[in-house]
């Protein structure tokens, strides 16, 4: 029974511990996009949908709001 | 996807209380048997849910009507739980194999050929960390997966075109007649179907993966071109005034 207890602890612990892993990076990416993209909508940001030209608000360097230059 | 997830783990559950306190003995193998209700089921997903998923994705993406990079996508998430699982079915048959045959591993027909699949996938997963644009990664990820994913009949056919210490089909046999009843046959199936919702709740996560990673290499991209921009503005001012 030692075999079997083994088995299923190795391969149940592997796909967790893969499952975990799966989270983890999908919350860090979807950080560092809401940082990249902060105008962007809940439904746009895990959908891999392109933002429509001429609707993300410019927050980049050296790009102020409209008029100030 | 929560869903999914939760069902996945209640099925697992319930998959391991069956496999460890409900079904009986086997006859010949004793208490070894219910590493079966494990390691058909990894070997299911590995092999042909996993990198069938894949192959297929691969061939619409490099069929002209449907190239998409989401099937690129796909087929990558796919590989990639594929490989998982594929490790998983390689330890569990070893782990199985150690107080049946006596030896760890074997330089079996099955395990070769499935150890062979792995070390083919390992190196699709390798490729497509080499830069390049999209497209090309796409295109060249996709002959290689279909390359790699001939190894799947020659696995699933090897206990049949070779003499193997690995015994044959139980469920998936010539004649489609499984050789196991009752209690076992269901865990079994159990054990299948909770292994299925696993990968498809970590492929459904590991594409929204690939989708993230290709949206933040766009962004950077763009903010790299913005800083550029406004790196040159100035000078622009400068020289029209």
């Amino acid at each position: 029974m030692g075999y079997v207890v083994a088995g299923y602890v190795i391969v149940l612990s592997i796909l967790f511990l893969y499952g975990v892993q799966l989270v983890w990076r999908r919350r860090r990416l979807t950080r560092a996009v809401e940082r990249l993209e902060p105008s962007a909508t809940p439904g746009d940001r895990l959908g891999g949908r392109g933002t429509a030209p001429g609707t993300r608000r410019e927050t980049g360097p050296g790009v102020g709001p409209a008029g100030s230059r | 996807m929560r869903v999914v997830g939760i069902t996945a783990a209640v099925a697992t559950a319930a998959t391991v209380w069956l496999a460890l306190w409900v079904t009986p003995p086997d006859v010949t193998q004793g208490n070894l048997v219910r590493l079966v209700y494990l390691h058909p089921g990894v070997a299911w997903v590995a092999l042909y849910l996993a990198f069938g998923l894949a192959a297929g994705a691969s061939l619409l993406y490099l069929w002209p009507r449907t190239r998409s990079l989401f099937w690129d996508r796909l087929a990558a998430a796919a590989v990639e739980v594929g490989v998982v699982f594929n490790v998983c079915t390689l330890v569990s048959g070893s782990i199985w194999g150690r107080p049946t045959w006596g030896v760890w591993w074997a330089w079996d027909a099955r395990l070769t050929s499935t150890a062979v699949l792995l070390v083919l996938f390992l190196g699709y997963l390798a490729l497509r960390r080499v830069p390049a644009e999209p497209e090309a990664r796409a295109r060249r990820s996709a002959f290689v997966c279909l390359f790699a994913a001939v190894d799947v009949p020659i696995v699933h056919f090897s206990v049949l075109w070779w003499r193997t210490l690995h015994q044959g089909a139980t469920v998936l046999n010539p004649d489609l007649t499984p050789t196991i009843h009752g209690s076992m046959a269901w865990t079994l199936l159990l054990g299948f179907v909770a292994l299925t919702l696993v990968f498809v709740w970590m492929l459904i996560v590991r594409y929204r993966i690939g989708a993230l990673e290709d949206r933040l290499g766009t962004g950077e991209l763009d903010m790299a071109l913005r800083q550029r921009r406004a790196e040159g503005a100035p000078e622009d001012e400068d020289e029209a005034a």
